[in-house]
């Protein structure tokens, strides 16, 4: 079975709130991401997260999936963490990584992805998250 | 055996499908999947952004096209964020070496055409730029 990728992306604004990504750029509403048919495994996720330097303080950002696509219950997943001293004059990018895994799915089955940001709040950061399956 | 295929172009704004057809010199470098080839074995890809306007955004690629036999695959890429500096201060550099996906593993037909797109979402922080090597298998 070759590999699938389904993606989704969104903007976390507001600190230890879980904020579902839902959007896909110019797709505006790409509907729920379900368990492509024929997959047993989510075998990686790849995903990438900034935020905006809006504020001088620093933060983590947490990857959650849920939903009944993922038969063994929640996961959650840390990709990151940033600061900044100053709010004037912050800038970075990070390269989106790539996390093996090995959980079992449900085809046909949504999943939720979520991103959010713990810590203290930094103004906004974007997350794009890659599911990958075989 | 390996065959590469590179594409790169100006991502000038968010949420907007960019289709990616030029390398540079050679400006419409064949989008036909090669003879012998059945999947896309290894992706390299790198895309940012300048950095001229406050925000945070995200980029991802999406390998769509009549050669993909899956349909369309959305790969993320990289996020980045920037504020203005300080009056009479300057910002550093924007940069990022590229990411280098291994047994990516994605069906293709040989004979048929690829599309290849970069798109970005969130906050616009400027015209960005993205190159995309595929490695055929």
């Amino acid at each position: 079975m070759p590999k699938l990728y389904r993606t989704r992306e969104g903007t976390v604004s507001s600190v230890d709130v879980k904020t579902q990504l839902s959007t896909l750029g110019s797709e505006t509403a790409p509907g729920p991401l379900l368990v492509p048919q024929g997959v047993k495994t989510l075998v990686s996720i790849i995903a990438a997260q900034c935020f905006n330097m809006g504020a001088a303080t620093g933060y983590s950002a947490l990857v959650r999936l849920e939903g009944p696509g993922l038969p063994q219950g929640p996961e959650v997943i840390g990709l990151g963490v940033g600061g900044v001293p100053v709010a004037t004059g912050g800038n970075g990018v990070n390269r989106a990584i790539e996390i093996p895994l090995n959980i079992p799915v449900t085809s046909g089955n949504e999943i939720l992805v979520f991103g959010e940001m713990v810590g203290t709040d930094v103004g906004s950061s974007e997350f794009v998250v890659t599911l990958v399956f075989a | 055996m390996s065959k590469t295929f590179t594409v790169e172009g100006d991502i000038a704004t968010v949420d907007t499908r960019t289709l990616l057809t030029t390398q540079g010199s050679v400006s419409a470098p064949s989008s036909v999947i090669p003879s012998g080839v059945t999947k896309i074995d290894k992706i390299i890809v790198a895309a940012s952004t300048e950095g001229l306007v406050a925000g945070a955004q995200s980029y991802f690629l999406r390998i769509g096209g009549n050669a993909v036999r899956n349909g369309e695959q959305v790969i993320a890429i990289s996020a980045c964020g920037f504020i203005a500096p300080q009056a009479g201060s300057d910002s550093s550099p924007q940069l990022m070496m590229a990411n280098i996906y291994n047994d990516i593993d994605i069906a293709v037909a040989a004979s048929d055409t690829l599309t290849i797109a970069v798109e970005g979402a969130g906050t616009d922080t400027g015209t960005g730029h993205a190159v995309v090597t595929l490695v055929f298998a």
